[in-house]
């Protein structure tokens, strides 16, 4: 087992009443981990702990041992790829990294030979002597990423680095994120609110809910959670006494909820699969009519609240 | 950090602003020296009015304030506080540029006035020492002012109304009041060390004591910049 890269234990940040992380307990290890959670879990919050741009209420983070807050020599480590804009779009990329090379400490050759190899890496050599306020969704968080890895750190931080993008560009920077740990040794914490995306770059996930994480490790194993989560089907048509009856014979139906005017049914399943496969063989045992069918929750919102126990 | 910070204050549209105030004291002094007499009293007179007194803590007021505040606004300050400078370093080094560059274009607007004013009927060595002695008051007078608002563009989110507060009322206002009140502002101290190198015009009317007068400009800057670096490296920047 690796050390642990990442370790927070109890903690807990707040702004006033509003609260970013509540209670957090997670560990990183080496490789490349995922961090899901719809907006307001506190991914952001968690990224500016790991960088020390704000401080804990309660708890103690440690990135590679040592706690980020005030503590700047930590930085040489890690490389920061925030959510928000902030490239000074009347620089070109190439002055942006002379002056990001420049707060790193790099000067004349090195950082020369050091940005051509980061714009080639993020391909944006073509657009090094362009005006970023010019540049695309796409090429900005290319540039941004150039920028967070410009001073080779072990640790990177790509907080929602494909929010924005096309599915073109979003596959490009997916690929360039898995390059970016298996070709050139970056650990990389990334976040996003789809789960799905996550999972194309890597198997170690994280999901995050209301400040705390609510699930950690495989993605097999949280899909394991996510099959078991009781799903509410709503099945409208006629015919559906039968069906209801049916259906609580069944081992994955945990209630039905028969509509008083008898034009629908609710039943909470605890497979939601079984139920979809079991269909046709229902309807064709009860004979009843299937107009429509829809789960009330299977969002990434009711699975987060599942798993957190609301 | 220095070269940083410099090139973004450099890079800003507020240079416009520079240009025009630059013209337009440039032609006050022009048409006075044109419709008065063109004495150096006179001349010392406009300098310390218009660039001394009013100029001064006007751009340091705008270039310093917002320095910081801008960065934290816009969150382009993110570049700085994740990169493994100590946060007073990075604090030192704006104040350094944004000193070197209020220095520099004071001490432009104060040649475009001189010049202005002295050239048309010939320079002497009096109208020189003249512009050097006010160029050293403008530099000086930099630095001190933009540990002020420096310091409060990290410490306050809307710096620049208290900003206008204290450079209008205070520093404009009660710093013209006679008695002990006067030498609560530094453009008090500024003139009592330029009434010791100028022996022309209205700034003679402040009385000796230059080396007092060095060793509170000296010893406030010291204090807030130290402030200003404390603030800096204990503010959290969400």
């Amino acid at each position: 087992m690796t050390m642990a890269i990442v370790s927070a234990k109890g903690v807990s940040k707040w702004y006033g009443n509003v609260i970013g992380l509540n209670n957090f307990n997670m560990e990183v290890r080496s490789g490349i981990t995922g961090i899901v959670g719809p907006n307001g879990a506190g991914k952001s919050t968690f990224f500016k702990l790991l960088v020390g741009t704000i401080r804990a209420n309660m708890g103690e983070m440690l990135v590679m041992g040592k706690s980020p807050w005030k503590n700047p020599s930590q930085l040489r480590g890690i490389g920061f790829c925030p959510d928000y804009e902030y490239l000074p779009a009347d620089l070109t990329g190439v002055e942006f990294l002379n002056l990001a090379g420049g707060l790193h400490g790099l000067s004349g050759q090195r950082l020369a030979s050091r940005t051509a190899e980061v714009l080639r890496m993020v391909e944006m050599t073509d657009a090094r002597d362009r005006r970023m306020g010019g540049y695309s969704k796409g090429m900005k968080q290319r540039m941004k990423i150039a920028g967070a890895i410009l001073h080779d750190p072990k640790l990177l931080l790509l907080d929602e680095p494909l929010s924005g993008t096309d599915p073109v560009v979003r596959k490009e920077l997916i690929d360039m994120i898995k390059a970016l740990n298996k070709d050139h040794g970056h650990d990389i914490i990334v976040s996003s609110h789809v789960l799905f995306e996550v999972e194309r770059m890597t198997h170690e996930v994280a999901l995050l809910y209301k400040g705390r994480a609510v699930a950690t490790g495989d993605i097999s194993e949280i899909r394991g959670l996510m099959s078991n989560h009781p799903h509410h089907i709503v099945i409208e048509g006629q015919g559906l006494v039968g069906l209801a009856k049916s259906l609580l014979d069944r081992p994955f139906t945990v209630s039905v909820h028969l509509w008083p005017d008898r034009s629908g049914l609710t039943a909470e399943v605890s497979r939601p699969d079984e139920l979809f496969d079991s269909m046709p063989s229902l309807i064709s045992e009860t004979g009843c009519q299937v107009d429509s069918m829809r789960s009330l929750d299977d969002d990434l919102e009711s699975l987060f609240k599942y798993l957190a126990g609301w | 950090m220095v070269r940083y910070s410099s090139r973004k204050l450099l890079l800003n549209r507020r240079w416009i602003l520079v240009v025009l105030v630059a013209a337009l004291v440039g032609a006050v002094m022009l048409y006075t020296a044109n419709e008065g007499e063109g004495t150096l009293d006179q001349g010392s007179t406009l300098l310390n009015t218009l660039v001394l007194s009013f100029m001064l803590p006007i751009l340091s007021l705008i270039y310093g304030a917002s320095m910081i505040r801008n960065e934290i606004d816009d969150r382009s300050i993110t570049q700085v506080v994740t990169s493994p400078l100590d946060r007073r370093a990075s604090y030192l080094g704006y104040y350094l540029s944004l000193g070197m560059v209020l220095a520099i274009m004071l001490f432009l607007i104060g040649l475009v006035g001189w010049a202005c004013f002295f050239l048309p009927a010939g320079v002497n060595s009096e109208a020189l020492e003249m512009l050097l002695s006010y160029s050293f008051l403008l530099v000086l007078g930099s630095f001190v002012y933009s540990s002020l608002f420096l310091a409060m563009g990290v410490v306050l989110k809307q710096p620049i109304y208290l900003g206008l507060l204290y450079a209008f009322v205070w520093e404009g206002f009660v710093g013209q009041l006679p008695g002990a009140i006067g030498k609560m502002t530094i453009i008090y101290y500024l003139k009592v060390i330029g009434a010791e190198l100028i022996p022309y015009g209205n700034i003679t009317d402040f009385s000796n004591g230059v080396g007092v007068a060095a060793v509170v400009l000296l010893g406030l800057t010291a204090v807030l910049l130290f402030a200003g670096a404390w603030a800096f490296r204990e503010k959290e920047l969400p």
